[in-house]
């Protein structure tokens, strides 16, 4: 082979060397810019996708447990109020749902006194910080603007307002008969309002409350003249 | 570890029903007291976790915590107070005596499950 011959080998290998690195610098942009363009799509829409799934399932996760609890305080409640025939159990479960459930400090639980004006303080828990002076004699004549108006009407009332200091009248009820009112006069400092699961609980109350006490204290008394009938009975099988 | 027994110390029944539902994963005991609660103490040598109330009949949280925390083969199990005393010095108190946790009534259900789990 000649010089020249050589030369000319040398300078087309070159040449074809020099297309083939243009084909490779191509080929390496090519995938620079393809992986480029996936870091986007994964850096921008995907993990942004991801990301707002992620929110979404957490803020589902968090609701459905303030659900879970709701729907647990709402079963305990009823199955305590109910899981008795003895009022003054009765009367401490209403009062362990206002305290433990609702966060009540200070409330009372009037209930009408049959054939006359007024109401009985049937239960209460702080009253002697109460300066209203309304339930101090153990028995309710008016005087609450919210308290009169859940009485008269039955409707749940949300307060204070500017006539009423009451944070909760709460009517209660037997069948269709306004018999009574919870009262909420303050709740504890650590809890500042009522949320929005404790208006579940004000209804459970306003429907089951009073019907259990009344179940109860029709048990005990029928269970009372039971007892005097079967005592008569023995007296005179005695005699 | 997971706490397998829990002593459950509050004399409402309320609260017993509802860690009835709420623990159900867990085995309870119950007492209605702190004098009852040192009797089942002394019962049950599994118990390893304890949630107090502070307001009980015949024997307060407070006195069954500081009987619990002076009683070697006790003190070394840990007590979580669930009350309705939300002041900043009841807390103090209460960890001050022993307590590993103070949780203020009504308290949230997973605030509950968080402090179990983490105790």
């Amino acid at each position: 082979m000649t010089s020249d011959t050589s030369s000319a080998t040398s300078s087309s290998t070159a040449r074809e060397l020099e297309r083939a690195l243009e084909r490779v610098r191509q080929l390496c942009g090519q995938l620079e810019s393809e992986r480029e363009s996936a870091e986007i799509d994964l850096d921008g829409s995907h993990v942004q996708a991801i990301e707002r799934d992620r929110e979404e399932l957490s803020s589902r996760l968090v609701e459905a447990e303030h659900q879970l609890g709701r729907l647990m305080n709402l079963y305990v409640a009823t199955f305590q109020l109910h899981a008795t025939l003895d009022p003054g159990e009765v009367q401490a479960t209403i009062a362990e749902i206002a305290v433990d459930l609702l966060g009540a400090e200070r409330f009372a639980l009037l209930l009408r006194i049959e054939d006359a004006e007024g109401c009985e303080v049937a239960l209460s828990k702080g009253l002697e910080h109460d300066v209203s002076g309304l339930y101090s004699t153990g028995v309710y004549n008016g005087g609450d603007a919210l308290v009169d108006a859940a009485l008269d009407d039955g409707v749940l009332r949300l307060g204070p307002a500017d006539t009423s200091e009451v944070i909760a009248a709460v009517p209660l009820r037997v069948q269709e008969a306004i018999v009574g009112v919870l009262v909420v006069l303050k709740l504890f400092d650590h809890k500042a309002i009522l949320r929005s699961g404790d208006r579940d609980l004000l209804d459970l109350l306003a429907a089951h409350a009073a019907s259990a006490l009344f179940a109860a204290r029709v048990y005990a008394n029928t269970d009372r003249k039971l007892r005097t009938l079967e005592s008569l009975v023995q007296l005179v099988r005695g005699t | 570890m997971q706490p397998r027994k829990i002593l459950v110390v509050d004399d409402s029944k309320l609260i017993h029903k509802m860690f009835e539902v709420l623990l159900r994963q867990y085995s309870l005991v119950h007492a209605y007291d702190g004098l009852e609660a040192l009797e089942n103490l002394g019962r049950h040598a599994e118990i390893d976790l304890i949630l107090l109330d502070i307001n009980m009949p015949r024997m307060s949280g407070l006195e069954f915590l500081n009987q619990v925390k002076a009683n070697a083969s006790f003190e070394a199990i840990p007590v979580v107070i669930i009350s309705t005393e939300g002041k900043e010095e009841d807390t103090i108190r209460g960890l001050e005596a022993g307590a590993a946790a103070y949780i203020k009534k009504p308290f949230g259900n997973q605030e509950l499950l968080e402090v179990i789990q983490r105790l």
